[in-house]
């Protein structure tokens, strides 16, 4: 099937009337052992289904935003989404972007050196749609043509011939998320502009003005969380309950019997854990808890609301929810008096707590924070732990999280672990600061909604899943076990899916897990087989 | 007449170009302080090599942060001089992009050049250099447009996000590098300094029309590249050091505390349902909506 193709300037408006479904050919081939792999084509939304959602341009569900019920409703949507974008571009409303945004929107050269650097536009076999530029430049072209003074005025020659209607925000606020905010476009422009950003800035405007934002994120995401305590919806109750287990696992495992403390004021640390882990690779909280009292490190956890659960996912869409999520996680080490907030292996969450939020909390709720990534490394190359790394005696790779590499430039403390535990490492190409993101990044992992999880595996994914395969190529048949080693939450999650799909575990032997996992796998002092190599 | 007209024009442009840049510059300048979001590699850190930060290392608060000038100003050497992102990132189009930018950098050395003449310092070596610099700036900045303006029409990349006022802008740009370069062969390079040497005194000057019509086209270009996108220029100053290479951490009680303390107080009025618009960004952001109230969902 030929992809459609944009001919000119106008095109690219009329591009936007047009659907242009995923061609599963199109996809970028695999390595082997998957020559031949025939992907399932992504399901389609049914009829039914489109009366009630809407659905963007590639046939894929997102956003999952409700259908207007009349015209007048869709100019009203319409209405505040100009008046949204207004707010957009004002100090008092989004000074917390305002200058990035600015520069972003009005230096754009459109030279393309970005579009080559994004695995979803290359994974997808170049779909327009997909390319960095592209719903940037549809936000330019209605910011050029319906806020700027003039905007009307020649508006083929200036090539701001964009009519702004309700399908044509269904599918900006659509293509809002087909981007994970990974940021290799932005490493790549040579003018210093960020596509992701803008991305973002979309979401931002859909959900502070409009309150449309992916459900996933929102109302049971930050919402959830700032009510319930956390995102997955796990209460205080039942938080101690999995504690309990928790402990009884260790128990059972390494013969310790180790109290994972809650709430202890003045410890060194308070580390803060995605909750997913509890609920999905408990393997890595009890890691952890191995790992620090064995190192006799004074560390507590919160019970409190927020405070359990690291994930921030206003990062992703949202600067209120963000803010909010932030402050709290601060208020609460404050409130402990922990020296230090040591974040536990999960990428958006070390980038909102530690980067982003470094100029937004006050002096008064002021504490430092250290990715455990740095304190691990500490304990591992000061041989505070006796490892034994012939424990480790699999391929292992390693996935950079983006939010923890590209945007903090942590990359050298999780090698310098694996050099020590894991004799037959090597690394994916590329890696560090120029690696590719999981496919799932911006919260796309946990959004399990109608056919986007199909488009997560075949598209956003489907880079990572080659790198891997590739990172793995000399020793890809399934008797040899190998190990992905992804230290964040949200890429666990996206492998998770990757592998399943792709059915790498039985085809190739290819396990995920975390790094911490690894460590105490290689631990001399504690029983062999930590690791258990089962599929979940 | 036509010399009037010139000086008139020419000193219009000036002044539209100093004002549109100062204005450009104010308006991202006085943007307030907004969230960190840098970006790596960033050239100043120790760890640029590959990629890393002071985030690196164990209690970084306690070290005394390192940071290089010199290797800032490596990296935006390589960019300016030798585009080595697009080297690197999009060859196809730096073959056209290189000369197009180091046509217009020598026309810009031309006009310096010129212009420090005009102020009555005219050594022999520039006297010499100049007429040289001028030709090959013009040839270049010709070639360069040239090459865009194919690139920009067929490439299927470049031709969805190029508008007729990009095509026409580097026509115009293509005309000036031709007429610099034709002023030059045609041997009129001397007329050059002193129509510049007379405008700069405001007096009317006397031109060929080959001459005109260069000067014409470069004073038309420096009048509106402020408000183009040309004007990554000098953007690029913010998007690299306000944004990406935006390193800096947060101090208590330092220049960060009281813009932070200022940017708690704006207003904001967003309309969704989860914002309790009308408040400051304190008391929005310190308060967590319940299920029954605005903002409980
Ligand atoms: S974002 Fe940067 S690299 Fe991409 S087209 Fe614009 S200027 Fe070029
Ligand atoms: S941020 Fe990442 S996913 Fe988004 S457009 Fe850029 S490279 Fe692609």
């Amino acid at each position: 099937m030929e992809r459609p193709r944009i001919a000119s300037q106008g095109d690219l408006v009329r591009f936007l009337d047009q659907n242009e479904g995923i061609d599963p050919a199109r996809l970028v081939p695999l390595p082997y052992p998957y020559e031949d792999w025939v992907d399932e084509p992504i399901k389609e939304i049914t009829e039914d289904q489109r009366t009630r959602i809407e659905v963007g341009p590639d046939g894929v569900c997102g956003a999952q935003i409700p259908v207007p019920q009349s015209e007048e409703e869709k100019e009203r949507l319409v209405a505040s989404f100009l008046e949204g974008l207004r707010k957009l571009l004002t100090k008092e409303n989004n000074w917390t972007f305002l200058q990035p945004l600015l520069l972003s929107m009005e230096n754009c050269v459109k030279c393309q050196t970005c579009a080559e650097a994004c695995p979803i536009y290359t994974g997808s076999g170049h779909m327009e749609m997909y390319r960095p530029t592209f719903r940037a430049e549809v936000l330019r072209k209605i910011v050029d043509r319906y806020i700027k003074p003039g905007g009307k005025l020649f508006p083929k020659l200036r090539g701001n011939d964009i009519e702004l209607d309700w399908e044509t925000l269904v599918k900006l606020a659509e293509l809002s998320y087909r981007c994970t905010l990974c940021r290799r476009c932005a490493q790549q422009c040579p003018v210093g502009v960020d596509n992701g950003l803008l991305t973002r800035e979309i979401r931002k405007l859909f959900s502070q003005e409009l309150g449309i934002a992916m459900p996933e994120l929102h109302q049971v995401g930050t919402v959830k969380q700032l009510t319930v305590g956390s995102s997955t919806g796990l209460n205080p109750a039942g938080l101690m309950d999995i504690m309990e287990f928790a402990e009884e696992d260790i128990t059972d495992k390494t013969g310790l019997e180790i109290k994972i403390p809650f709430d202890v004021e003045g410890a060194e640390y308070l580390v803060l854990h995605n909750a997913g882990e509890f609920l999905s690779w408990p393997e890595n909280l009890q890691a952890f808890a191995i790992i620090l009292e064995a190192a006799g490190i004074s560390w507590t956890l919160s019970s409190e609301l927020v405070g359990y659960d690291s994930v921030n996912y206003g990062l992703f869409y949202d600067d209120i929810q963000y803010s909010r999520i932030a402050l709290k996680h601060y208020e609460i080490a404050k409130k402990l008096g922990v020296k230090k907030i040591m974040m536990g292996e999960c990428g958006h969450a070390h980038k909102a707590t530690m980067a982003v939020a470094d100029r937004l909390i006050p002096d008064s709720l002021r504490v430092r924070a250290e990715s455990c990534l740095v304190a691990l490394e500490d304990l591992v190359t000061s041989d505070r732990l006796r490892l034994d790394p012939s424990r480790n005696d699999f391929p292992v790779t390693l996935h950079d999280p983006c939010n923890i590499t590209r945007s903090m430039g942590i990359i050298q403390p999780q090698r310098n672990i694996l050099a020590k535990i894991a004799p037959r490492f090597r690394e994916m190409e590329p890696h560090g600061v120029d690696n590719f993101c999981c496919g799932g990044g911006s919260g796309f992992a946990v959004c399990q909604s109608l056919n986007f999880p199909d488009w997560r595996t075949r598209v956003s994914g489907r880079v990572k899943f080659k790198q891997i395969l590739e990172a793995f190529a000399d020793s890809i048949e399934p008797e040899t076990h190998k190990y992905v080693c992804a230290p964040c939450s949200n890429c666990k999650g996206q492998m998770r899916d990757l592998l399943t799909y792709y059915d790498a575990w039985e085809r190739c032997g290819i396990m995920y897990g975390g790094l911490v996992e690894l460590i105490v796998n290689a631990m001399a002092d504690i029983p062999e087989g930590f690791l258990e190599w089962e599929f979940h | 007449m036509v010399g009037i007209g010139l000086l008139v024009f020419v000193w219009v442009a000036v002044i539209a170009f100093v004002l549109g840049c100062v204005l450009k510059g104010l308006h991202y300048a006085l943007t307030p302080m907004h969230l960190r979001w840098d970006l790596y590699p960033v050239a100043h850190e120790p760890r640029r090599d590959h990629g890393g930060s002071y985030l690196e290392e164990k209690d970084w608060w306690t070290h005394k942060r390192r940071t290089s000038l010199a290797a800032e100003v490596g990296v935006m050497g390589e960019e300016i001089v030798l585009l080595k992102g697009v080297w690197q990132h999009n060859r196809s189009l730096w073959w056209g992009s290189l000369p197009f930018h180091w046509g217009l950098y020598l026309l810009v050395v031309t006009t310096a050049g010129l212009v420090v003449q005009g102020l009555g310092w005219s050594p022999p070596v520039l006297t010499s250099v100049l007429p040289w610099v001028a030709g090959v700036g013009g040839f270049l900045l010709l070639l360069g447009s040239a090459v865009l303006l194919i690139e920009r029409s067929s490439s299927p990349k470049l031709r969805p996000y190029t508008t007729p006022l990009d095509r026409l802008n580097l026509l115009l740009l293509l005309a000036f590098g031709a007429a610099s370069m034709a002023v030059v062969l045609a041997g009129g390079f001397g007329g050059a300094g002193a129509a510049v040497t007379s405008i700069l005194r405001f007096r009317a000057p006397e031109v060929t029309f080959l001459l005109g019509a260069q000067m014409a086209l470069g004073a038309l270009f420096v009048l509106y590249m402020p408000y183009t996108r040309m004007a990554h220029f000098f953007a690029k100053y913010f998007t690299y050091h306000k944004v990406r290479w935006d390193d800096r951490p947060y101090v208590a009680g330092g220049p960060f505390s009281s813009r932070l303390e200022a940017a708690l107080e704006y207003g904001m009025d967003w309309s969704a349902p989860h914002i309790q618009s009308g408040h400051s960004w304190r008391d929005v952001v310190t308060h967590i909506p319940q299920q029954d109230e605005k903002g409980g969902q």
